[in-house]
């Protein structure tokens, strides 16, 4: 299966504990374990919230809006596609992201939508 | 045994087994579920007639198998006309906008069909798969406990839903959305990775352990006039055997079987803990000599095996301190009980600081009580009074009430009494609270002059 992982920074989670994130795995390290194995197949770290550019379109009229549509203190600092066996492997795999320790991550299922099948 | 009995003895031994192995194999909850039924229905039919088989186990699972195999090449064929269609459709709406495209033939069902994934025969790994799944901790908390009890007793939607209270539609709704989760979100029926392993471990003994707590606590209500009494109570019996079944598949796991010794120390009391008007009883009102005490004998076998492996947790500790509380028939004097109290005290210093739970420490006042007196008891209890985790819990003024009793202050052991009737929400521990200011004012008016 395939997963989107969305890397959250989350300042206001009380949970967090700063001696979690000093223990945190580096990056690199999770980059070359993951991408090395195939498991991981694209992604990149995100600009912050406020270079994010909205875009939508009503009444044939394209609204394009500065900054993100909602003010949240949660914020996605990056993604990742992974590939794996199952939900297990899913998270085995997220629960090594640095960020997994110093914020969140959310694992989103891919729901294919097949539009080149035939 | 007759061939009825004998589907009745298979269903209660084998339906987890039967149903883990079509779900391990087609890694399809439903499509399990029916074929387990269609199983079971067909056992009934044949069995009659045929004599029971030799391995009924293997009967019901080849059974099942034949009928998942069925439903699943049906299913193939229907995709592949679908598909086919839906090209004709296609090349007939050319030039027109796309429509939504076909299913295509779904992966798990040609996966499925693979003749190399029946051919694992491991009955007790297929149920402990099925437990890990049902156990997941990315499913709601309240689904995995509904979904252990129907995948792994065969229990039936309506008697899952009677035993937790809840309208019939409500709980197959919250049994669909489980079983669509699995699915959408890649559950599989494996065991998890090693590096997941003891986390999981612990989320299935939580759910065995709270559907213990759902039954058990019904033993201290009014049988007679409580709604579904008899499902609830028949839920702690359920939990003794998922329990045995964790204790057995999950050997290198001490706290699998340190939980089976503490429910079977618990359960063992359950005739005693209803007084005759519906009160419950606490355990000092107990007759220890009408505990089962072949149940406890099994529960202290149970936890010396779990704690001869030398990893003590929680359960284990916990199952420790119930070994202590059942010894109550054998004291023969009050240096006995109060030896008994100092180990239970002992306990409960080991278990708190294994969990840090309020609610430990609120127990932990109790032996505090018994073996320092009341007024240390008191101080363990304002210690905590605080903790979010006790807010609105009648526990809390209902231990305060005891020791203030014991310590001859009735006034204060009145107030704390009235504070716990306003939060207490089960009928037993209501009706323990009335006779307790009931027999306070008894005091009372026997020792205060009432003002003219």
């Amino acid at each position: 299966m395939r997963y989107l992982m969305l890397v959250l920074s989350t300042p206001e989670d009380p949970e967090l504990r700063p001696e979690d994130a000093e223990g945190a795995p580096p990056i690199e390290q999770w980059v070359a374990r993951h991408y090395g194995s195939g498991a991981a197949v694209l992604g990149d770290r995100l600009r912050p919230p406020d270079d994010a550019v909205g875009v939508r379109v009503r009444g044939s009229r394209v609204l394009v809006t500065d900054g993100p549509f909602s003010e949240t203190k949660e914020a996605i600092g990056g993604f990742d596609v992974i590939e794996a066996d199952d939900l297990d492997t899913a998270i085995a795999i997220a629960s090594e992201h640095p960020m997994a320790h110093a914020g969140a991550i959310e694992l989103r299922p891919v729901w294919p939508l097949n539009l080149d099948e035939s | 045994m007759s061939p009825g009995s004998a589907v009745e003895d298979a269903f209660r031994t084998e339906w987890g087994r039967v149903l883990g192995a079509v779900a391990r194999s087609t890694g399809d909850l439903d499509l399990a579920e029916e074929s387990a039924q269609e199983a079971f229905a067909s056992a009934l039919r044949t069995w009659e007639r045929d004599g029971v088989p030799e391995r009924p186990g293997a009967w019901l699972t080849t059974t099942a198998r034949r009928h998942a195999i069925d439903v699943l090449r049906r299913r193939r064929v229907e995709a592949d006309r679908t598909s086919a269609a839906a090209r004709l459709g296609e090349r007939v709406d050319a030039g027109r906008a796309v429509g939504p495209a076909a299913d295509p033939v779904p992966e798990e069902v040609t996966l499925a069909l693979d003749d190399d994934a029946w051919e694992l025969d491991d009955p007790d790994g297929d149920v402990l798969r099925l437990l890990f799944t049902c156990c997941h901790p990315a499913l709601p908390a309240e689904a995995r406990v509904a979904l252990t009890l129907r995948s792994l007793t065969g229990m039936t939607t309506a008697q899952v839903a009677r035993a937790f209270l809840v309208p019939e539609a409500t709980m197959a709704q919250r049994l669909v959305r489980a079983k669509r989760r699995i699915r959408a979100t890649g559950i599989s029926f494996r065991v998890p990775p090693p590096e997941l392993r003891a986390e999981r471990v612990t989320g299935v003994l939580t759910v065995i352990y709270l559907l213990f707590t759902e039954g058990y606590d019904s033993w201290a209500e009014p049988a007679q006039e409580t709604v579904g009494s008899a499902e609830r109570r028949a839920l702690a019996d359920d939990a003794v055997r998922l329990a045995r079944l964790a204790a057995r598949l999950l050997d290198d796991e001490p706290e699998a079987r340190g939980l089976l010794a503490l429910l079977l120390l618990q359960h063992a009391r359950r005739d005693e803990r209803t007084a005759p008007d519906g009160s419950a009883r606490t355990l000092a009102e107990q007759d220890p000599a009408r505990w089962r005490h072949d149940e406890i004998t099994d529960g202290l076998h149970e936890l010396d095996v779990a704690l001869a492996a030398g990893r003590p947790g929680p359960y284990q500790v916990q199952a420790a301190i119930a070994a202590l509380h059942d010894g109550a028939g054998s004291d023969t004097s009050d240096d006995d009980r109060a030896a008994r109290w100092v180990e239970i005290l002992g306990l409960y210093d080991v278990l708190l600081t294994m969990t840090g739970s309020p609610v430990v420490a609120l127990n932990r006042a109790v032996a505090v009580a018994e073996v320092q007196g009341p007024a240390a008891g008191l101080a363990a209890v304002d210690a905590v009074a605080d903790a979010s985790a006790l807010a609105g819990y009648h526990l809390l003024p209902a231990v305060r009430a005891e020791l203030h009793t014991r310590a001859g202050r009735p006034v204060e052991a009145a107030t704390d009494l009235r504070a716990a009737l306003e939060l207490v929400d089960r009928e037993g521990d209501r009706r323990l609270l009335r006779r307790r200011l009931a027999e306070l004012s008894g005091v009372t008016t026997g020792h205060v002059v009432a003002p003219s």
